[in-house]
């Protein structure tokens, strides 16, 4: 029962964690979900944003120019990919890799070297919260209220008539052209808001664990995914609201599901293949329970146990060996 | 003609489009289509597979770029106007009921974005509460209970009533022109005697210059202001009110025959 304490010592952190990528997760959703077009711009989104930030906060400027900047550059760069996607007519996966790619360079340039340390500025956590940081209760609850507020916001976003827009775009463009709606318009800003919704998440990040690096991004694509998907098994999407918040639940339950991984002795570099696993097993549960379900229904058709056992029915003319 | 007419209603001139130029695929769908519909005027299409009826819309619509020709509605030239700024003029309702609404908005979402269909649209809050009796009143015209499903996603719905509810966006603020594409052709027979019925009513009901592509020989016989036949990217065969007064099926056939002789059935099953 040792693992429980070390796990229950570990439900602050993996909190805050949980609502730190749970912006990342918004970022996901936005384009799997609301635009039904998957993009992998978030990899290189996310420390783009926490470049910008560490870079602005390290060259002196304020915390707020500092993430405002970097959901700028955010912004950009899933529009970069939109544009990539619908000029050159490159598949929306490959043109996020495409992107996600050169923002590594890109990365690097912003800091002007591999990775940055933000001990010695001001970030959000200190000037919020205390001189260290705050602890890891008090920071879920000021990266809870963000992310809170920006829920709120996407939910308003979305009901707006532009919203409405993005989201019959999503579920079908040749309706959105009929009624009016430019579906490259609206396949554009939904990249951009998921891009700046990204590094959002790349810049708090950088100032929750005071340091942006150029490999933060590694795997946070899937982290994305697995919260979006476990927020959605756990709290269902058939509501906007729902839609919204499922990848903040899962996202903040994912994290809990890592803590309770770690707290059972796997080691840290283990939490990407038990992550990949994971999403794997929510993404084909349902379309291996599909298949089972036809093949029972199949075997009931037949009426026999096992419709191998019947073998081939010999046609006329043919020869059965 | 009077110059009244050359501003309202549809007039589609000298339309050309090949597809797959230059390859051994190369197809000219279109050969230089004409004809014009007046304001309120409702024109059927028939023809068979491979006519040009689908083309010929689509190229009204947008949906097509044309190699040559001209559409002009209500006035306006639609020369490289891409689609989604064509619907401030036109309407549309597919032949797959899956195609004219979005299926994972409620009925009431779909029904606010036809609603602004040809207006810009902001941040103002995108379905207004005093819209919802709107919705109702136009929902109820079908007789379908949809009234009293404003918040049911269209997922639920089935391609009959989908395709209805299409058609109530289609004609929710009177476009200048309601394309129809084979509107009833995927439905089973009692939902397309529904649709047809729906589709009648608020045609005639609000007088709107109306093009509608059918198989269905009965239906361009009893239906319609104007009827339109079409063979290999040719109108072939275009008939006023008058002149389709006491027209019945067989004529029709007899026509067929007239006008396009046996080639058509001959060239039929590489016309796809």
């Amino acid at each position: 029962m040792e693992f429980l304490t070390t796990y229950w010592n570990l439900v602050p952190v993996s909190l805050a964690q949980g609502a730190v990528y749970s912006l990342v997760a918004l970022g996901v959703m936005i384009p799997f979900r609301l635009l039904s077009l998957p993009d992998l711009t978030s990899e290189g989104s996310f420390p783009l944003g926490g470049a910008v930030a560490a870079a602005m906060l390290a060259s002196g400027f304020g915390v707020v120019p500092a993430i405002a900047g970097a959901l700028l550059a955010g912004a950009l760069a899933g529009c970069m990919t939109a544009l990539i996607h619908l000029i050159f007519k490159v598949t929306s996966l490959l043109s996020g890799i495409i992107v996600l790619t050169m923002l590594f360079s890109v990365n690097i340039r912003v800091m002007g070297k591999p990775n940055t340390a933000l001990f010695n500025y001001d970030t959000l956590f200190t000037k919020l919260l205390d001189a260290d940081g705050g602890t890891p209760m008090t920071q879920f609850i000021l990266v809870g209220a963000m992310v809170l507020t920006v829920c709120g916001v996407l939910y308003w976003l979305l009901h707006t008539e532009l919203g409405l827009g993005l989201r019959a775009v999503g579920s079908n463009q040749i309706m959105a052209r009929a009624q009016g709606l430019s579906s490259t318009s609206f396949v554009i800003a939904g990249l951009t808001l998921a891009g700046g919704l990204a590094a959002l998440g790349g810049a708090t990040m950088a100032q929750y664990q005071s340091y942006a690096d150029v490999n933060m991004g590694v795997g946070v694509l899937v982290i994305g995914l697995a919260g979006t998907i476990l927020g959605e098994a756990i709290w269902g999407r058939n509501t906007l609201l729902r839609q919204i918040t499922a990848p903040v639940i899962g996202s903040i339950c994912y994290f809990q599901f890592v803590a309770l991984a770690l707290s059972l002795g796997f080691r840290p570099s283990d939490l990407k293949l038990l992550t990949g696993l994971f999403v794997l097993v929510a993404l084909g549960a349902p379309i291996l329970r599909e298949k089972m379900k036809s093949r029972k229904r199949n075997l009931r058709l037949i009426g026999t146990g096992n419709r191998h056992k019947r073998g081939p029915v010999p046609e006329k003319g043919r020869i059965v060996r | 003609m009077s110059s009244d007419n050359i501003q309202a209603g549809l007039h589609v001139s000298g339309l050309r489009k090949t597809f797959f130029p230059g390859t051994v695929q190369e197809k000219a769908a279109l050969n230089g289509v004409d004809f014009s519909l007046g304001a309120g005027e409702f024109g059927i299409i028939i023809g068979s597979n491979g006519a040009g009826k689908s083309t010929t819309l689509n190229a009204i619509s947008g949906e097509l770029p044309l190699d040559e020709g001209c559409v002009v509605v209500a006035g306006q030239d639609m020369q490289r106007r891409p689609a989604h700024l064509r619907s401030r003029h036109m309407a549309r309702v597919f032949q797959d009921p899956m195609q004219g609404t979005a299926a994972s908005l409620t009925i009431e979402e779909n029904l606010a974005i036809a609603a602004r269909r040809g207006a810009s649209r902001g941040f103002r809050k995108g379905l207004k509460n005093v819209e919802r009796d709107w919705f109702r009143t136009a929902l109820e015209v079908l007789g379908l209970g949809l009234e009293n499903r404003l918040k049911d996603r269209v997922a639920l719905l089935s391609g009959g009533q989908r395709q209805s509810l299409t058609l109530v966006m289609a004609t929710l603020n009177s476009p200048s022109l309601l394309l129809l594409d084979e509107h009833t052709a995927a439905l089973d027979p009692r939902a397309a005697e529904l649709v047809l019925n729906a589709t009648l009513k608020a045609v005639e009901g609000q007088k709107i210059t109306t093009l509608m592509i059918t198989h269905n020989m009965e239906q361009a016989i009893n239906h319609g202001d104007r009827l339109i036949m079409m063979h290999a990217g040719r109108v072939v065969l275009n008939l006023d009110h008058s002149e389709k007064a006491g027209l019945t099926a067989n004529d029709l056939v007899a026509r067929f025959h007239d006008v396009v002789s046996d080639r058509m059935l001959l060239n039929r099953p590489w016309n796809f």
